[in-house]
């Protein structure tokens, strides 16, 4: 690694002054498991000058319930999260999510503010010392539309005639399915509005503005929430398909759905039509499956990743199952 | 270089000044109630329970200071990027990979290394050579490491709980099997110890 200037900030706003002095050429470290693996491979288009830790802002580290609100601090790491008793009864899928992520080591170190945050996940991307020059680094194309693209976007691409590139988190996706809300150092976004492509950026954070809260409503006596991961190793990988999805029922027929994919788009993907089709209906196999089809019906699959439909479609079918108990 | 990059800059909002004085009256003006800046990259860390004081560089990350500045070379480095385990060290209390940890935010921090797990006659060590849990050895510090942080907050884990734990360490030579067995046989003789 080559250096830099170091800051530890002791409050968000010095944080925030910080970022606004040195904007783009700045990177916030938090757990700092994703940002210091970029910076070894040197695959950022401009190696960041001064590093922000926010490890040592003191009062961002909680899991509370506030009335009908679980609030989880940003830098709360995700073994924190797996383990709390208050996240796994209000927010199972949340925690099942974070006990999936990377390894206990990794999870004992890495944030879910960071999690949210971090980049995406394709070799040519990662590839050491910026060796392709891809869309994402505001180069000229996508070099895994006819490259080796097994682990891209089943739904298409993005920037400016399309990045493959997947989102990685485990995190996004439950968030995503529970509703939940990421409060910033300016404002509180929809989990579902936060992500975005563009150019050496995956969220709709400005330069200076930091993750501080991730807030999740209480789910109703009868809402169930799960999350499903397909990886080859159970450990330590990032996932080739995940599913969250969070289902309220009244009797037996389901009034209310969420359900959100991730690592197929390179934004999570909320499944709008499977949800659609299992609400108001009653549950059993065959409607699960017909949901699991309409989830992938928008895929546009790549030369290498066809199997990732089917991994998609079984997983939003399981994970719909998973919540009714079955 | 490396030297000079953060000279006289100010640690709470980045203002470079031209002198030691010239940064001392600007946070006595521009960050008044903080405390004058001290060297930049001085950290205090306790390593197996000796207290020690480093001047770190900034990219410094927490294996480079321990392993080639410090010479404690137990803990190793494979993958570099955080997917291997073989670098764990305890840290707070927690098996973390030192690889990926800059050292300059480890201030205050106590640190376990296998040096110290060895130094303090743990069982794990003499478990780990009785049941062959090892072949090539690069990667048994990482897993001695992880186990002991295991051991410390559960003296009587199920295999499943000690599968779990180690399923951040990776071993080329696949001594898997062995690792449960040793880490139950650690525990036995922890439990019949404290009897």
């Amino acid at each position: 690694m080559k250096t830099f200037k170091h800051f530890n900030a002791y409050s968000i706003d010095e944080a925030v002054s910080l970022m606004g002095r040195y904007g783009e050429r700045a990177c916030i470290i938090a757990g700092g498991t994703d940002l210091l693996g970029k910076m070894k491979d040197a695959i950022l288009p401009a190696y960041p000058e001064a590093l922000v830790n926010i490890k040592t802002i003191p009062g961002l580290s909680y899991i509370k319930e506030d009335g009908s609100m679980l609030k989880i601090g940003a830098l709360t790491t995700l073994s924190e999260i797996a383990h709390s008793s208050l996240v796994r009864s209000k927010a199972l899928a949340l925690a099942q999510a974070a006990c999936r992520t990377a390894s206990p080591h990794l999870r004992n170190m890495g944030t879910i503010g960071g999690n949210l945050c971090q980049d995406i996940r394709c070799w040519y991307y990662r590839n050491q010392n910026n060796r392709f020059s891809c869309l994402r680094k505001k180069g000229g194309r996508c070099y895994a539309i006819k490259g080796d693209n097994r682990y891209h976007s089943i739904f298409g691409g993005s920037v400016s005639g399309g990045c493959f590139a997947v989102h990685p988190s485990d995190t996004a996706p439950a968030l995503i399915a529970l509703d939940a809300k990421i409060k910033t150092s300016s404002r509180t976004i929809d989990a579902e509005n936060f992500f975005e492509v563009k150019p050496v950026k995956t969220t709709v954070l400005k330069a200076d503005e930091i993750v501080t809260e991730i807030q999740i409503p209480a789910p109703s006596g009868t809402t169930r929430s799960a999350f499903l991961k397909f990886a080859l190793r159970k450990s330590i990988d990032f996932p080739i398909v995940n599913c969250a999805a969070m289902i309220t029922f009244k009797d037996d027929s389901i009034t209310g759905a969420r359900i959100c994919l991730n690592a197929v788009h390179v934004i999570p993907y909320r499944t709008v039509q499977a949800e659609q089709i299992i609400t108001g209906r009653k549950i059993d196999e065959a409607l699960a499956e017909e949901a699991g089809k309409a989830a992938v019906s928008g895929a546009k699959p790549l030369e290498h990743n066809k199997y990732m439909v089917a991994v998609a479609r079984t997983l939003v079918k399981r994970s719909i199952l998973t919540c009714a108990g079955r | 270089m490396n030297k000079e990059i953060n000279k006289f800059l100010c640690p709470y909002c980045g203002d470079t000044l031209d002198s030691a004085d010239a940064l001392k009256s600007h946070v006595f003006k521009a960050h008044k109630g903080r405390s004058l800046p001290g060297p930049v990259g001085r950290i205090r860390l306790f390593i197996n329970r000796a207290e020690h004081v480093f001047q770190v560089e900034p990219n410094w990350t927490l294996y480079y200071l321990i392993h080639d500045k410090l010479g404690l070379t137990g803990a190793k480095q494979f993958c570099d990027r955080g997917a291997c385990g073989s670098c764990t060290m305890i840290v707070d209390g927690k098996p973390v990979l030192s690889c990926m940890m800059l050292a300059i935010e480890c201030d205050g921090k106590s640190v376990e290394t296998v040096e110290g797990i060895a130094a303090e006659g743990h069982p794990l060590i003499e478990s780990y050579v009785n049941n062959h849990a090892m072949q090539c050895g690069y990667c048994t510090p990482g897993f001695v490491v992880t186990s002991k942080a295991l051991l410390d907050h559960n003296p009587n884990p199920s295999e499943e709980e000690i599968v779990e734990a180690l399923s951040g360490n990776l071993c080329r030579c696949s001594t898997y099997p062995q690792h449960p067995i040793a880490v139950r046989e650690a525990a036995e003789k922890m439990k019949a110890a404290k009897k």
